[in-house]
């Protein structure tokens, strides 16, 4: 199963925090970002950062593994 | 003594946080910190509330790894560094960075420096409360 993450504005746009995908041989990120864009269609055109297991990422074609956590992010605003 | 990287919903306590850095070495020479606090503005909107919302595991490891780099960078003695994650009010407290060197320059600098890179790399959002109605901040290079 691949997690999927959402906050602040993002979760917003998806309306959830958290989708979970079944995951199978082969599957990259892009597929996760395809098919999350399928279901909320330019939900995630505000998303500036990706992370993999709590790290940043921008690698798309990145194979993911089953358990694996993604989360899709906007601009950070803390401080 | 508390984590000296946290997220936590309660206050601070500057006091508290210098105590706790005085504690680590008798070499230091100067503290600098920073506090970051809500405002009643933006954008030239009137702001009654902000509320925070962090990744909160990938936050904390970025907090960490921030005050590591940090005391290796300017040579600090030590570092601390503290968010709220919590619905706050014009006047709370937001952010501490505290930082202990031996030497002034090196603690300003640090300060600055720590302030700076959380805002670009630390997983929080803020949701301010305004008249027109609640919205999401958008942050500025």
């Amino acid at each position: 199963m691949i997690r999927v993450l959402f906050f602040g504005p993002v979760a917003e746009r998806v309306d959830t925090r958290e989708m979970q995908f079944e995951h199978t041989p082969g599957m990259t990120l892009h597929d996760i970002i395809a098919r999350v864009g399928m279901q909320y269609p330019g939900a995630l055109s505000i998303v500036s950062f990706m992370a993999l297991n709590q790290g940043q990422t921008s690698d798309r074609q990145q194979p993911l593994q089953d358990g694996d956590e993604i989360a899709f992010m906007a601009k950070f605003s803390g401080g | 003594m508390p984590s000296p990287v946290r997220l936590q919903q309660q206050d601070f306590s500057l006091d508290a946080e210098i105590a706790a850095l005085k504690q680590a070495s008798s070499h230091i020479g100067g503290i600098a910190t920073f506090v970051g606090c809500a405002r009643d503005f933006s954008e030239g909107r009137s702001v009654s509330g902000i509320c925070f919302e962090a990744y909160d595991r990938m936050a904390l490891t970025e907090m960490q790894k921030l005050r590591g780099e940090a005391i290796e960078r300017f040579g600090l003695i030590d570092a601390r560094i503290v968010h709220r994650v919590a619905a706050v009010v014009p006047g709370d407290n937001i952010v501490l960075i505290a930082v202990a060197a031996e030497h002034r320059a090196a603690a300003f600098e640090a300060c600055r420096w720590l302030i700076d890179e959380l805002k670009q790399r630390v997983p929080i959002w803020k949701k301010e409360t305004t008249p027109e109605g609640d919205a999401w901040v958008t942050p500025h290079p």
